[in-house]
């Protein structure tokens, strides 16, 4: 009787573990911002976004380092850390699930929504992002974009003199993940 | 039995769970600390400080007259006029940067090359950042010298380290060379130091003193300088006081004929801006 309602649910428990999964990453994928202060704009690009989809458990986890961030000025690029506070807050990262439908066996573009937790400079908020994803020859292809509300994650706007950031930062992703093994 | 089937069952879970979140790993947490100094100059000292590669730093220093009887009056020295150097600076790569400027004083044009040799890492593998500095100057003063007599060298090593998160000192030897003698001297030297004291992110206290060794021309002094600099991201203003007229190291260290100590101090400020010129 044991042995019957045990084992099973045994197996279950080991099963994620077990199964070879469809599991997609990358370390290099495209994460950008765009943010604007009175007269100009400018884009901070970072290429080492770290991002894994694992397509058995929807299970989507992103984060990068804020410090590889690159504005195209280095005074610049310090202001961006230190009003995120990055020795403090060092990444800033996604992990949640995938929540829309996903064909594998379809190779076009398809739309993808995921929800979760996203947290910049130590502030957690579940968040929807929307955005696609694409079966390739190489692996999947992700691309999203949203906009972040900087005060929502208590990060104070730079300002002094000359010039104040607009709170809302237009945040774009891009990535190829490629399929891996399951070992950690 | 029943219990290590449990025990086998939380541990498959965890397992899984374990899996589910990527360990969280910085890119490069011990690299070059990229802001010894928050500005390619102290007051008029040079700093480690590199330009990274194609960006163009504008500096607009000035300094005014002499603060000295009716302060009010004459409007804290700035009524005698201020002397000005207008000047740019170009990182060609991350290390390299060249730059020109021009000063009232002697109608001066100078050319000049800084050289990051090393970068002080936040691991400490690199314990100290050392630039090298070289600076031409010609006096275009329609004065009847010729060319040659005109020009002027100055080369430094730069020697600095950040102790910590507020203060980076820095130690320069440095050389002035002028083709026109004066007291029939040539040659200067001095071991300049110099200091930046951030108090916040927006401010920091900073100062340079220039103990000349050796023989040195009747009548000048060790230049001085104490300030604040204020950065506000794109910019860096530099507000202070010191002696010397002059914003050309090789003048500062040669041809100081004010003692800070003995009143004659002067207000000025530089305004130090950064621009980007081509794709990051």
């Amino acid at each position: 009787m044991v042995k019957r309602f045990f084992l099973p649910l045994l197996l279950i428990s080991f099963l994620p573990g077990l199964l070879t999964a469809q599991q997609y990453m990358t370390e290099t994928g495209h994460a950008e911002f765009h943010s604007s202060v009175p007269l100009h704009s400018f884009t901070g690009v970072s290429n080492n976004l770290v991002g894994l989809i694992n397509l058995d458990d929807a299970t989507v986890d992103f984060y990068v380092d804020l410090t590889t961030f690159d504005t195209g000025i280095n005074k610049r690029d310090k202001d961006m850390r230190e009003t995120l506070e990055t020795d403090q807050y060092p990444f800033t990262e996604f992990f949640g699930k995938l929540v829309s439908d996903f064909d594998i066996q379809d190779s076009s573009s398809q739309p993808a929504t995921v929800r979760g937790e996203f947290t910049i400079h130590g502030v957690t908020r579940e968040v929807e992002i929307d955005g696609t994803l694409q079966k390739t020859s190489e692996g999947l292809e992700l691309q999203a974009s949203w906009i972040i509300n900087i005060e929502d994650y208590d990060i104070e706007p730079p300002g002094i003199l000359f010039y104040r950031v607009d709170e809302n930062q237009d945040v774009e992703i891009e990535a190829t993940l490629t399929e891996t093994e399951k070992t950690e | 039995m029943k219990q290590a089937i449990l025990t086998a069952m939380i541990l498959g879970m965890l397992t899984t769970t374990a899996f589910a979140q990527m360990e969280r790993e910085r890119v490069s947490p011990g690299g070059p600390i990229d802001e010894m100094f928050w500005a390619p100059n102290i007051v008029g000292m040079s700093t480690v400080q590199s330009l990274p590669a194609n960006n163009l730093n504008v500096t607009i220093m000035h300094n005014f007259g002499i603060m000295n009887d009716d302060i009010f009056q004459n409007f804290f020295g700035m009524d005698f006029g201020a002397t000005v150097r207008l000047g740019a600076d170009y990182g060609i790569t991350d290390r390299w940067s060249v730059g020109v400027g021009r000063t009232l004083i002697h109608r001066l044009y100078d050319f000049r090359t800084k050289y990051a040799l090393l970068r002080q890492t936040a691991s400490n593998s690199v314990p100290l950042s050392v630039s090298l500095k070289g600076d031409l100057g010609i006096n275009t003063n329609q004065n009847g010298f010729s060319f040659e007599d005109r020009l002027n060298y100055f080369s430094s090593l730069m020697i600095a380290r950040k102790l910590n998160d507020a203060l980076t000192l820095q130690l320069t030897p440095m050389y002035a060379h002028f083709n026109t003698p004066r007291d029939g001297l040539q040659d200067f030297y001095a071991v300049g130091v110099g200091a930046e004291y951030r108090l916040s992110r927006r401010w920091a206290v900073i100062g340079e003193y220039y103990p000349v060794i050796g023989d040195r021309p009747a009548g000048t002094e060790d230049a001085f300088a104490i300030g604040v600099n204020i950065e506000t991201g794109g910019h860096v203003f530099q507000l202070f006081l010191k002696s010397s007229n002059w914003h050309t190291e090789q003048h500062i260290l040669a041809q100081n004929s004010d003692d800070f100590w003995n009143g004659d101090i002067r207000f000025g400020f530089n305004v130090n801006r950064v621009f980007q010129i081509g794709k990051n």
